[in-house]
């Protein structure tokens, strides 16, 4: 057995030891939608999955579209909530199982009321994609994107008028992540931020630019508080290193005292 | 006043005379090195770590729901528990970097041969109970990284047969590691550990001081002292005080010790510490590159390259008690490894071989 070889056996070793390792690709849905039995389109989901938010937050097959994952007998089986693919209409209410605050603008919105007066409105998956979804940003909202459906000119205006609360979002969300980088403990400041861009993105969803606009000075003002805690964060760490270096001189002065000492006794 | 003080510590106990046989007058061999001062730079290493661990056990919760957060506290709350605490993760890692450099210097000086075999035993034993120091530690956070790294190497004992399972349980307290194993790991680190350590350090520093300072090979006036059939003291008439000349020198490395830790802390604060560290263990989300810290890499990845984790563990074994008992199999007189040419290349091929298992550990 060659070297690589043993590398992988080992590695799977490692896999089957250790309790709960890779707990995402213990489903079964993936053993069928891997394998070649399955269609072209159905074989690309789970690849999809992979590259999406989801799979990075580790919400897997059945937190969707129910079903029992650990058994392959019973995996699709209606008696364990397997639903499959919903219809287009059904879809906000199958997103919304999680997005909760986001389904309600959006069947309050234009969208929403063109789906469930037509069936044929734009629904989650019409800006989202399915299962190769992303996490979601103003970008989302396009003159290619939007057109196929109307103009673009009131979408601009929803776009702008969020614009600064999304680049004060991005901007502190890459202050976080540079923080957690550094050693400090995020994860209070990080859920601070998800929650106020949670709430931003439910606003997304009513298309309603007077209601955008009365909400927004609300919004920054949220985020400056985060910024400010997260500007406290960066100063106690600029303290650290100089506190830091200052012992670490400190010794050194002492270890040169020394060497001059025993310099000087000969 | 101090002068009284003196007079009265010298009328009860002789304190001029201990001065004078224990510091001044106690000579040390005149080509000693610097190398030799690394056992009480090991020794200030260990102090350090005990005052530090004090501090964060003042604040420290060892259960599995309020460790991580209890953590957390001190590194953002406490007043300067952040400098506690990260002298006290970065010097566990300096602390076995100088063991294992004190070790190496004493292979390369040959202070293990005749009549220092029991030295080196105990500091051979004082080196593994290091390293089960940082193993214990290194759970304490209950982070992402402590819980899984902890995981990987509490299930290696499950390989070996009969036994195994039951050796994997009772470390961990149940079939994974829970807060049942915080607590085990605990209890081992702040309370047995440190009382195995300062009885092998009793031990060790009662022989180097019966046995006497030996002197480096390297560098000689006179003629090499040599053991005879009954036990004698190595002195150094023609050597240097240990006090002023040994003592200034042992200070100047422990404050180039603690030169190099703020240099960590302040510079590389995350040199021991990736992402995974800065998240609470989660036991149902296992991280993507988990690997064991530095002083481990060379032990991980030689059990990754043997196939069969029995002969993986059994190897390793081998390599211990060679390692402990290596003064019984090198009994040769001479300590100069420079007229060893064989001894030379084996001391180069451990070196080297580790060098590599650990970069290779690293990066597979």
């Amino acid at each position: 057995m060659n070297a690589p070889a043993r590398l992988l056996w080992l590695a799977l070793a490692l896999l089957l030891i250790t309790p709960g390792l890779g707990r995402t690709e213990q489903i079964v849905c993936l053993d069928c939608h891997d394998s070649d039995m399955m269609r072209k389109e159905l074989r690309a989901i789970p690849e999809e999955w992979r590259k999406s938010v989801h799979f990075q937050n580790g919400i897997a097959c059945n937190d969707c579209h129910g079903g029992d994952p650990g058994d392959a007998q019973m995996a699709m089986s209606p008696e364990r909530g397997f639903v499959g693919k919903p219809g287009y209409d059904q879809i906000p209410q199958f997103c919304g199982k999680c997005h909760i605050g986001i389904l309600k603008n959006y069947l309050d919105s234009g969208h929403g009321r063109a789906l469930k007066s037509s069936g044929s409105g734009p629904n989650c998956v019409t800006c989202h994609g399915s299962h190769l979804i992303q996490r979601a940003s103003i970008d989302i909202i396009n003159e290619e994107r939007c057109s196929q459906c109307h103009t673009y000119e009131r979408a601009k205006v929803i776009k702008e008028a969020l614009f600064e609360t999304e680049r004060n979002i991005r901007e502190l969300r890459g202050s976080i992540e540079a923080l957690h980088k550094a050693g400090v403990y995020t994860e209070d400041l990080g859920k601070e931020l998800f929650s106020t861009e949670a709430e931003f993105r439910t606003l997304f969803h009513s298309v309603d630019v007077s209601l955008i606009r009365q909400r927004t000075d609300g919004f920054l003002r949220q985020l400056d508080r985060i910024r400010g805690e997260d500007q406290n964060i960066v100063r106690e760490l600029r303290f650290r290193k100089n506190f830091a270096s200052y012992l670490m001189l400190v010794c050194l002065a002492a270890a040169g005292v020394l060497v001059m000492l025993f310099r000087t006794k000969g | 006043m101090v002068r009284k003080i003196k007079d009265w510590l010298e009328v009860r106990i002789g304190l001029a005379e201990i001065i004078r046989t224990q510091l001044t007058g106690y000579m040390v061999p005149g080509n000693i090195n610097l190398f030799y001062t690394l056992g009480f730079v090991a020794l200030a290493a260990f102090f350090s770590q005990v005052a530090t661990g004090f501090f964060l056990l003042i604040y420290y919760l060892p259960h599995s729901e309020y460790a991580f957060r209890s953590v957390q506290d001190i590194m953002s709350r406490v007043p300067y528990g952040w400098l506690f605490r990260m002298m006290h993760a970065v010097g566990s890692n300096l602390m076995v970097a100088t063991v294992v450099l004190h070790m190496l210097s004493v292979s390369y000086m040959g202070s293990y041969k005749k009549p220092r075999e029991l030295t080196w035993v105990a500091g051979a034993f004082m080196l593994f109970v290091t390293l089960t120091f940082c193993l214990s530690g290194y759970l304490l956070p209950w982070s992402q990284l402590s819980y899984w790294a902890t995981t990987i190497v509490t299930s290696i004992p499950a390989a070996i047969p009969y036994a195994g399972d039951m050796i994997a349980g009772t470390l961990r307290g149940g079939e994974m590691v829970s807060g049942a194993t915080l607590n085990r790991f605990f209890a081992i680190h702040v309370i047995l550990l440190p009382l195995l350590l300062i009885f092998l350090f009793g031990i060790h520093l009662f022989l180097v001081r019966r046995i006497g300072v030996s002197s480096p090979p390297f560098g000689r006036t006179a003629p090499r002292w040599r053991p005879g059939t009954s036990f004698r003291h190595e002195d150094h008439p023609d050597g240097h005080p240990f006090y002023p000349y040994f003592v200034q020198r042992e200070m100047m490395m422990v404050f180039l010790y603690f030169a190099a830790m703020f240099f960590i802390i302040a510079f590389l604060p995350t040199l021991f510490s990736p992402d995974d560290a800065n998240t609470p263990a989660d036991p149902f989300r296992t991280p993507a590159h988990i690997k064991p810290e530095w002083y481990f890499l060379p032990f991980y990845q030689l059990l990754k390259l043997i196939p069969n984790k029995l002969l993986g563990i059994g190897i390793q074994a081998l390599l211990a008690a060679l390692f402990i008992f290596w003064p019984f199999i090198d009994t040769r007189e001479e300590d100069n490894i420079l007229k060893r040419p064989r001894l030379l290349a084996l001391f180069a091929a451990v070196v080297v071989s580790w060098v590599i298992l650990t970069v290779w550990g690293r990066y597979s």
